[in-house]
């Protein structure tokens, strides 16, 4: 069963120092599974983050759709959980009270949504920074509670846009082994944006090359799982696969 | 050498202790010049009083009640012209902050109104309402005013967009976003707006006092001056300088840091 589909999805703006229409996404026409991990990829300027941003209704479209469950999205809503780069968590909530900001907006009473964040950030190995600000944590951490944030609202699809670009390399690598844990475990649908080839080999079911607002090819990842990068880094099937998009990225 | 080392380990204990003993002490080489000008007979002591003068006319003064009374008037004009501004200023702030058309029109007319200060406004507020409260009023709003709009302006603006847009992605409807991130996002550049504007308008405050006032310590200086009366206007002066830095020093500047502090953190 199809979640989320982008047909011949556009995005036209008026650039008035430039006078003149960009196109900067045209034609874009993707199906996304429910359960799926998606990874986007692209060179800077390629409309990846461009995507991202009109499935999550940040931006409106100018032409073609998105449905979710066969309805048109129509701005942001909390079926579409987002992961930021720059992580976006509330500065002045402590983590706990961030991890439970969605259950409060449906209403959800205090002392269950306290419960539904613990879990959470129990399944992130988080449960010893419950009660501290976002501003005491390291990038990483910052970044699980990012993730756990989004997953506590329990999106249809979860959209991440490279969230892992701004943690040092070797946070990144545990943060992608977590987040391939805790896909299997809940199976949340994912799309996920990155320019990190090997990022996107690693966590995704397909990864799809974007160049110049146009799909330009999808490679299915059948890596066994779980994933964990001491097993893939001298693994064939794994080098194959990142050469293969590699090669097309940099023919964009 | 240890004599001054042990007192300089005296000192330091002391004021760790108590805070306040540090912010004193800087005080008591100003107050012995001005004792031992004043002892010296250089002028006349009608025109420069000591301190002994000034504290026995400030005893006198607070014994028969005229100091309590106009104290109390003047931060009662204070507190409601803050708390007027305040109602008209966040909700202003916000609104600019937040609509970019309503930025484009305001911010250059706010800034042309801000550069006209308060005390300008004198003459033309004495032909529209006379020598009164409305008068007063008026100055001591319009000066509070706009430190707090362009400070919550500031603050508004610089709410990062992800914030907003995380909120949104969470469920939040445009005005719990406002509610949840906008206002807390901008309060600690509230409060600095807020301890600018006080600071602006008690100042205008007691300017406005010596002219219009009927009442209040700006008006018990200069009708201090119509007596002759150096010693009370030192008074006035004192006070000012005292309860303003009480105010700001004890109460404001650290509501300021500590909100500073925790959502400082932020980026970084």
């Amino acid at each position: 069963m199809t979640t989320l589909q982008l047909r011949n999805l556009a995005k036209t703006y008026f650039d008035p120092y430039a006078g003149a229409h960009v196109n900067a996404v045209h034609d874009v026409s993707l199906d996304i599974e429910e359960g799926e991990f998606v990874a986007i990829v692209g060179p800077s300027g390629c409309g990846k983050t461009t995507i991202l941003n009109m499935i999550a209704g940040f931006i409106p479209y100018t032409g073609g759709e998105i449905l979710l469950n066969g309805k048109a999205i129509d701005g942001p809503g909390p079926e579409r959980g987002v992961v930021f780069q720059s992580f976006a968590l509330f500065p002045w909530k402590t983590v706990l009270d961030n991890v439970g900001f969605g259950p409060k907006m449906r209403g959800v009473p205090k002392a269950e949504r306290d419960r539904i964040a613990h879990e959470y950030l129990a399944l992130a190995g988080l449960s010893h920074a419950a009660h501290r600000y976002p501003g005491e944590l390291s990038g990483g951490m910052q970044q699980r509670v990012g993730v756990v944030r989004a997953l506590a609202n329990n999106p249809s699809v979860l959209l991440m846009d490279e969230p892992f670009a701004s943690v040092d390399a070797q946070t990144r690598m545990t943060l992608q082994e977590e987040l391939t844990r805790i896909w299997q475990e809940r199976r949340p649908t994912v799309i996920f944006i990155t320019h990190d080839v090997p990022e996107a080999v690693f966590l995704a079911n397909r990864v799809v090359v974007l160049s110049k607002g146009r799909v330009l090819d999808q490679v299915g990842i059948d890596l066994p799982r779980p994933r964990v990068w001491d097993d893939l880094i001298e693994d064939d099937d794994f080098k194959r696969l990142s050469a293969e998009v590699l090669q097309m990225v940099r023919s964009a | 050498m240890s004599i001054l080392l042990q007192g300089w380990s005296l000192y330091i204990r002391a004021t760790h202790r108590w805070p306040g003993v540090a912010a004193l002490i800087p005080f008591i080489p100003v107050v012995a010049v001005w004792a031992i000008i004043a002892e010296s007979g250089l002028f006349p002591r009608v025109f420069f009083p000591g301190p002994v003068d000034v504290v026995h006319s400030f005893v006198s003064l607070t014994y028969k009640g005229i100091l309590p009374d106009y104290l109390y008037d003047s931060l009662v004009r204070l507190a409601a012209g803050a708390s007027i501004g305040m109602l008209l200023g966040i909700p202003l702030g916000i609104w600019i902050g937040t609509n970019r058309i309503a930025h484009r029109i305001c911010w250059p007319v706010l800034l042309f109104f801000q550069a006209i200060g308060d005390i300008a406004w004198l003459p033309i507020l004495l032909i529209w309402f006379g020598f009164g409260l409305s008068t007063m009023t008026f100055v001591i709003v319009y000066t509070v005013l706009f430190p707090i709009v362009l400070n919550t302006v500031l603050g508004v603006e610089s709410v990062s967009r992800d914030l907003g847009r995380a909120a949104r992605s969470l469920g939040a409807s445009p005005a719990r976003v406002l509610w949840e991130v906008t206002l807390p996002g901008a309060l600690p550049n509230i409060i600095t707006g807020l301890r600018n504007g006080l600071g602006y308008g008690w100042r205008a405050l007691i300017a406005v006092e010596m002219i219009v006032g009927t009442s209040g310590i700006g008006f018990m200086m200069f009708d201090a001056r119509r007596a002759g009366s150096v010693v009370e206007i030192m008074v006035g002066m004192i006070v000012l300088g005292l309860l303003w830095y009480i105010v700001d020093g004890w109460i404001l500047a650290p509501i300021e840091r500590a909100t500073g502090r925790r959502w400082g953190l932020v980026t970084a």
